[in-house]
């Protein structure tokens, strides 16, 4: 639709977009004719779909400066809040600078962001606006406490301002809460012996999470098993947070952050 | 037989639900409380023999420091209860929060709550303690406040974990208070007009929230449910 048209393409923004999930959404909206902003902290390596912003999202300085400069890049038609970092081992062991970092990308970033572009007018109307959040959301995360906090906070912070944002702005917000992908952050954290191929390949993931959000979907659970957990994670948070423990938790060799 | 003197430290003990709670708790234990006003303001409206630390959870590490260096301080070697009470939160329009005012609201209300919690666990770990994190019925979302409303849901799922974890060693629990009448919905910009007739007192929430650490359970709603059926005529005492 227009797809020929001489306007310039609609844009699209995805965070964490040099790898992983964020890597597959930025790719998937470039091919469905999205002019793509991604941000990341790391370069994105040969031949990016997208346009490569750089940005440390644990810098408050740095995220106001990227606020301003997203505001005259937009609107944007399709926002994608994904990245994030994880921080796993003993809550106790993990340093005070980790989890304080941990909490500003995946937690206070992605909303300030949200908020700033809202304010600023930078949200085309009937734009998508997706946060990715965690499978942990319908459990307990133990081993990765902060972490599992954050995409809490995250989740709910979305849940907050999809009727708001769709009376203000027009905008529909989903929440996308993924389990374990087959991308890098998943094998530097998952405990020794943990079974790759276990895990969805990233690219199916954005491909549900994006179809989940054009149909307006409020909450997203890509893929039959992580519906089934979400379900039961839903009726039984304490024993399935007590079998969480056992199966990572108790298992962890490392502790990484 | 008397019930032993315990030592507890509670953050955002200066106001609301935190002070009355304080009231309750002074001359039965020991308490060192945490605030964001300066020692001129606070220690007049605290109970004589409570211990009092200047420290805005607006810069959280900062404030870590300090109610460790207070410990120290005081002596203490280990904490029967860690209660961390404090919080903010700020209504607005359009569910859109400017960015200082996110910021203030997940520095004091999650990330402060994150690294006292790290900070002080060898002194519960000691005393086989209890964490206690004060979240919100709003922690399932909440459009007039979303900020506030995601940093209780962050605190929610920081109890899930950390009660896992440290199960056998402290207790970790998250108890949700309902509407409360204290000047914290002023503060938010927030008027409730006439339905804060109908808030719970916060001397009764106090009495509730006492039951509710003293039975290390989790999670607990604190509500109109509750209050309604007496339960702050049978609270437990800590």
């Amino acid at each position: 639709m227009g797809r020929e048209a001489v306007s310039a393409p609609p844009n699209a923004l995805v965070t964490g977009a040099s790898a992983g999930l964020g890597r597959a959404f930025a790719e998937r909206l470039a091919a469905d004719g999205f002019a793509v902003t991604g941000i990341d902290r790391d370069a994105p390596g040969a031949d990016p779909p997208f346009d490569h912003v750089r940005c440390d999202l644990a810098d408050p300085g740095a995220v106001d400066a990227l606020v301003g400069e997203l505001a005259a890049r937009g609107p944007f038609n399709w926002v994608v809040l994904n990245a994030g970092i994880s921080a796993t081992g003993p809550f106790e062991m993990i340093p005070p600078g980790a989890h304080a970092r941990l909490l500003a990308i995946n937690t206070e970033a992605p909303i300030v962001l949200t908020a700033g572009l809202a304010a600023a007018g930078a949200l085309a109307p009937g734009a998508r606006l997706v946060f990715v959040s965690s499978l942990s959301h319908f459990t307990g995360y133990p081993g990765a406490a902060s972490y599992g906090a954050s995409k809490d906070a995250l989740a709910v912070y979305a849940k907050s301002i999809r009727a708001p944002f769709k009376k203000a702005y027009g905008v529909s917000v989903s929440v996308a809460c993924p389990g374990p992908l087959r991308t890098d952050h998943a094998a530097r954290h998952a405990p020794e012996g943990a079974d790759a191929e276990k895990r969805m390949p990233p690219y199916e993931a954005a491909r549900r999470i994006l179809a989940g959000a054009q149909r307006g979907k409020a909450m997203i659970t890509p893929g039959a098993g992580a519906t089934v957990f979400a379900f039961i994670g839903g009726l039984a948070p304490g024993p399935v947070t007590s079998v969480m423990k056992r199966i990572i938790y108790d298992k962890l060799d490392r502790s990484v952050f | 037989m008397a019930a032993a003197r315990r030592r507890i430290v509670i953050t955002g003990g200066t106001s609301g639900i935190g002070l009355a709670l304080v009231r309750r708790l002074a001359g039965r234990h020991d308490i060192l409380v945490a605030g964001r006003r300066d020692d001129a303001d606070a220690l007049p409206v605290l109970p004589e023999g409570v211990r009092y630390v200047h420290a805005p959870l607006t810069d959280p590490e900062a404030a870590t420091r300090a109610i460790a260096e207070a410990l120290l301080k005081a002596g203490w070697v280990k904490l029967d209860n860690l209660i961390l009470n404090a919080g903010t939160g700020f209504a607005v329009e359009g569910g859109t929060e400017t960015a200082a005012q996110v910021r203030d609201t997940l520095a004091v209300n999650l990330t402060a709550s994150v690294l006292l919690a790290r900070a002080l666990f060898p002194w519960l770990d000691k005393a086989a303690g209890t964490l206690t994190l004060v979240g919100s019925v709003a922690h399932t979302g909440q459009g007039l406040f979303p900020a506030y409303a995601a940093s209780k849901a962050g605190l929610h799922g920081l109890a899930r974990a950390l009660r896992a974890e440290w199960a056998g060693r402290v207790a970790v629990q998250i108890v949700h208070p309902g509407p409360t009448r204290t000047e914290m919905h002023q503060k938010a910009g927030h008027d409730p007009g006439r339905l804060r007739t109908i808030f719970i007192p916060a001397d009764s929430m106090a009495v509730m929230l006492e039951g509710a650490i003293a039975a290390r359970r989790s999670p607990v709603t604190l509500s109109f449910g509750r209050y309604w059926t007496g339960g702050a005529a049978w609270g437990g005492k800590l």
